[in-house]
């Protein structure tokens, strides 16, 4: 036992040695107290853990929300949907009151996805892809693009083509991605509100 | 190799009068699964309850059991007020007396419809039921087909064995129309899982006229999206049709008997546009089939 425990401090003091000496290459991570340590990380998959991260923030304060809201269920009572609805975006918009673009897709993640959209939309399958999204998302001008409010109820949702989602990260089902004009929204599903967008994602 | 052959073809069967002088072209064969198609209806005008009035009246010739919608159910505004008049007035007698109505989303629709209990959604963007013993119906959602829903449909499909596999969504995947026409990113995605498990049939909306394109892979496919809306002369010549009608608004009759599916497509001037079946025949083994070879015949 001894023996393995001096054979895994010396893979950790070579895998240190070996992170310090590619620092440029790495970005760093803040420990759990708080001081800062050389990692091995690809910044890609940082931007997306960050985006996830902050998603998933977002989605603690819609479940917190949809807790003080009456339930979304089955029912034929269109207005208790619609009461749903309207209790649910307004208790999400009183805590987010603050709420500004880029919270979520920050400038980063906004670049690290025109990134993982450009091959959609530059390369073979750009054509049938800008007509599926041409062919459905609504101009600024029927939605305008301000976080944390509603996406209009008579404006229609535009189709996000597969290709785009399979390159995108996976949502919770909370909410969702959209397109306006060339805006790519963030939508809480339920609640109907604009929770973020990157302006001329699709170029 | 299991096989599957699908053939359309249009044959003269059974005439049966219809209420409003509609002749009816379906067999109402003992024991046969009955349902009717209606696709982008959400409109609330005159031309939705024309056709709402015709599909009312062919019930009592042909007794349907439930409405598949193809989206769009509710363009505008969808106000309480809105599922009144787009919705529960144009198809209350159908309601009334117990048939079932299954929506698909259009990308008119919020997403909050699968909470309206009458479009029988349980509360889901896409879900699947099973009518009768031997036929499994897949709601789809094709305005956001993630990752999710797609590993969804391959866990169902797969789970379907051999069950007739008819699909419903909004967005069709061949189309002759010029609005629109077929929308080749989404068959990129669905269509081998299609073709992989032996889909047979998929009946789509959006375009707003209706089409019965030739099949394809082996799958059969329906616009169906004139229910309500129409754009005249929308239908360009293409390899793709086989038949299309963009002069008025439609709906479908829909009847399952064995290996047989017969259809029956009505105007709202109660003129039949088009009637066929389309015959499944599987190996003589009876397991599910995998491919699908089409063979058209008039």
């Amino acid at each position: 036992m001894p023996q393995l425990n001096r054979g895994m401090g010396l893979v950790a003091l070579v895998i240190v040695l070996s992170a310090g000496a590619a620092q440029s290459e790495q970005s760093t991570l803040k420990s759990a107290k708080g001081t800062t340590r050389p990692t091995k990380a690809n910044p890609d998959a940082l931007v997306l853990q960050d985006f996830k991260h902050r998603v998933e923030q977002y989605v603690e304060l819609h479940k917190k929300a949809a807790k003080k809201s009456p339930p979304l269920k089955e029912t034929t009572d269109t207005a208790k949907i619609k009461a749903a609805q309207q209790v649910l975006a307004d208790t999400i918009q009183s805590a987010r009151t603050g709420a500004r673009r880029g919270d979520i897709f920050t400038p980063a993640v906004s670049r690290k996805f025109k990134q993982l959209m450009y091959p959609e939309l530059k390369g073979p399958d750009a054509r049938e892809t800008k007509k599926v999204i041409k062919d459905d998302a609504p101009s600024p001008a029927v939605v305008p693009l301000k976080v944390n409010t509603h996406y209009p109820e008579a404006a229609p949702l535009s189709t996000v083509p597969p290709n785009l989602l399979e390159r995108l990260p996976q949502l919770p089902p909370q909410v969702d991605y959209r397109i306006v004009g060339k805006a790519l929204l963030l939508r809480d599903v339920d609640a109907n509100l604009i929770v973020d967008y990157i302006p001329n994602a699709i170029q | 190799m299991q096989r599957l052959f699908v053939s359309i073809f249009v044959l003269a069967l059974t005439i049966t009068p219809f209420a409003e002088g509609i002749t009816l072209k379906l067999p109402m064969k003992e024991g046969s699964l009955r349902f009717a198609i209606i696709g982008d209806t959400g409109t609330g005008d005159s031309h939705q309850r024309d056709v709402a009035r015709q599909l009312t009246a062919s019930r009592a010739q042909f007794p349907f059991q439930f409405v598949l919608m193809m989206g769009d159910n509710m363009y505008g505004a969808d106000n309480p007020s809105d599922f009144v008049k787009k919705f529960e007035e144009p198809y209350k007698p159908l309601l009334d007396a117990g048939v079932k109505f299954y929506a698909a989303l259009g990308n008119h629709d919020d997403p909050s419809q699968r909470f309206y209990k009458p479009f029988n959604m349980s509360g889901e963007k896409y879900y699947t039921f099973k009518p009768k013993a031997g036929v499994r119906i897949f709601a789809l959602d094709s305005n956001y087909m993630d990752q999710k829903q797609l590993d969804w449909l391959e866990k169902e499909l797969t789970a379907s064995g051999s069950d007739w596999k008819i699909c419903f969504f909004h967005h069709p995947l061949y189309s002759s129309g010029e609005t629109h026409g077929s929308n080749d990113v989404l068959r990129e995605q669905l269509e081998p899982r299609f073709v992989k498990h032996g889909v047979n049939v998929v009946f789509t909306g959006h375009e707003h006229f209706y089409e019965r394109i030739k099949p394809q892979k082996g799958v059969a496919y329906f616009i169906a999206g004139n229910s309500a809306k129409l754009r005249r002369g929308n239908i360009n010549e293409s390899d793709l049709k086989e038949k299309g009608f963009d002069q008025g608004y439609t709906f479908m009759l829909i009847e399952i008997a064995g290996d047989e599916l017969y259809f029956q497509t009505i105007s709202d001037k109660a003129t039949t546009i088009d009637s066929g079946i389309v015959h499944r025949a599987t190996t003589p083994d009876g397991k599910p089939a995998v491919t699908a070879t089409p063979a058209a015949r008039k």
